[in-house]
């Protein structure tokens, strides 16, 4: 569905669907298992499970995952701590940062919220692969960031969508130890699966 | 409240209100046809109610004088209406079979307001929030509450001059976050996009609260270690200047619990009940770090191009988000103006 996306048409674009698979590259293919890795890992750390990589010219210059539990900070999403480090990187090696965010593709296993959509979008990114929507907070399922702000940037998603879901559902399994418990226990179905500070 | 007092107000503190609670209530056709005889009205309420509900719209009444609401207009003609009833069992000759099409209210009017435009064209149900009612007439602040909320704003303004003239910032921007139930200032926050592009004053004061709370990502100064109440949100240089500046004020949050499961918490999360008090209207990338630090103000001086709370859009109103805030603008606007010739 996504083939024919060229640059400043995704936001008139229909919905991709959990359901809809996307052809990916090898490569592509690779960086987006880096990116699982990297969900998998905040899993393991008590965290929303969502893992992002940042790739320059083919080469990983920023990996992060979700860190919000940890730092108290709900802006601490992984592809804000990819954003940093592209910062850090560029000016450990005197470069200017708004020039490298520009060739920069973002992999991420689950669709940016509207926070790191116009964090993304402002900053000129190449273009954005996630994995399954972000039902919750999503910067075009729930809110449509690209129809306000007009980014250069090519998003697609629906790769490896339900696996990337999945880990979200172990995760509310377990329940987000760092949340307070909710005055109004909400009845939810097992496939209504939400995500709390993606 | 008077008109005149009403206008006062709105210079100084100013609700973004969602669409929903300004625009007029959207309408819907419906059929509508006369009783013949007066006596029969309830009855033909009765019956009509039962065998032709109408479960969208139960917010009207049925009866307007000796007219009475009989369906959603959809795709039936005039002609088809009492056919229609008889079909579902209403006796129809009760009914004159003057059919009309009017309109009326499709949802529920939430404003006292809304509701006085569409009771006009068919009586209407309404139930006042009393709490809506005093945000969208923007009467919830009295004056001492103003007060307090210009208080604060004004020590944004000063943070926001601070930056700029120590040249630690190359825009005069300001946010103080505020507990109020403690009536105190947990953190404060200045633009350093110059050195990161997302670190917007909003951003900063975010993670400066989340050093009060054993967290933070952000290490930009030596914390204060702390009396009563918790410091690490405030620059020590700030905070000795705003001592001095603002006597009256008490700065710090309430003491952060971790969470146990022996000692559940009752300290602070995130934002949760916080108000900010920004000079600038925020971005859409922070107005949505607040949703997510569900903070429970937002209060701005003035508007900026690229904002998230009015300007581009409202990001604080948007339904399917699972945290909403309120948002208040014209906060000491002039002063907020005045700081891009600092």
């Amino acid at each position: 569905m996504n083939e024919g996306t060229k640059q400043g048409q995704i936001h008139n674009s229909p919905p991709i669907m959990s359901r809809d698979i996307i052809n990916l590259t090898d490569h592509e293919k690779f960086f987006m298992e880096k990116a699982f890795s990297f969900a998998k890992e905040a899993l393991g750390n008590q965290e929303v499970p969502v893992g992002c990589i940042f790739v320059h010219k083919n080469e990983i210059l920023a990996v992060g995952r979700n860190e919000v539990n940890e730092t108290k900070s709900a802006t601490r999403h992984a592809e804000m701590i990819c954003i940093d480090q592209i910062v850090n990187y560029s000016k450990e090696n005197s470069k200017n940062y708004m020039e490298i965010f520009r060739e920069i593709d973002v992999f991420v296993t689950v669709e940016p919220c509207i926070m790191c959509a116009a964090a993304l979008y402002n900053l000129k990114v190449r273009s954005v692969t996630f994995g399954c929507r972000n039902d919750r907070f999503g910067g075009s399922t729930v809110f449509d960031v690209a129809e306000i702000l007009k980014p250069v940037t090519i998003v697609k998603g629906g790769y490896r969508s339900e696996e990337a879901m999945q880990l979200l559902k172990d995760f509310y399994k377990g329940q987000n130890p760092n949340a307070p418990e909710s005055k109004v226990k909400k009845k939810k179905s097992d496939v209504d699966v939400k995500q709390d500070s993606l | 409240m008077s008109c005149a007092k009403k206008i006062k107000l709105d210079e100084k503190i100013l609700p973004i209100l969602a669409d929903d609670l300004l625009e007029d209530t959207p309408l819907v056709e419906v059929f509508v046809d006369s009783i013949k005889d007066q006596k029969t009205i309830s009855k033909v309420v009765k019956d009509l109610n039962a065998s032709c509900p109408i479960p969208e719209l139960t917010h009207l009444k049925r009866i307007k004088a000796k007219e009475i609401l009989l369906l959603i207009k959809n795709n039936l003609e005039k002609q088809q209406v009492h056919e229609y009833l008889k079909s579902n069992g209403f006796n129809v000759s009760l009914l004159c079979n003057q059919i009309r099409i009017v309109s009326v209210a499709k949802i529920a009017p939430k404003t006292k307001t809304q509701h006085a435009k569409v009771n006009q064209l068919w009586p209407c149900n309404f139930h006042s929030d009393k709490y809506i009612e005093k945000l969208s007439t923007n009467t919830l602040f009295d004056h001492s509450e103003i007060l307090e909320h210009q208080l604060y704003m004004k020590v944004a303004i000063e943070v926001a001059r601070y930056s700029k003239q120590n040249k630690i910032a190359h825009f005069s921007k300001g946010v103080v976050i505020v507990d109020p139930k403690i009536k105190s200032i947990v953190a404060l926050g200045y633009s350093v996009t110059h050195e990161n592009p997302c670190k917007h004053a909003p951003m900063i004061a975010i993670d400066n609260v989340a050093k009060t709370q054993n967290g933070g990502a952000w290490n930009n100064y030596e914390q204060l270690t702390t009396t009563k109440l918790n410091l690490c949100g405030i620059h020590p240089k700030l905070y000795t200047l705003l001592q001095e500046k603002f006597p009256q004020i008490t700065f710090g949050a309430s003491r952060f619990k971790g969470k146990s499961i022996k000692e559940p918490s009752d300290g602070p999360y995130l934002c949760t009940g916080y108000c900010v008090y920004s000079t600038h209207e925020p971005c859409i990338m922070c107005a949505m770090a607040l949703v997510h630090s569900r903070v429970k103000r937002v209060f701005y001086g003035v508007k900026t191009n690229n904002g998230g709370l009015g300007t581009l859009c409202k990001v604080h109103t948007v339904k399917d988000l699972n945290h909403h805030y309120e948002v208040f603008t014209k906060l000491c606007q002039d002063e907020c103006e005045s700081l891009k010739d600092v």
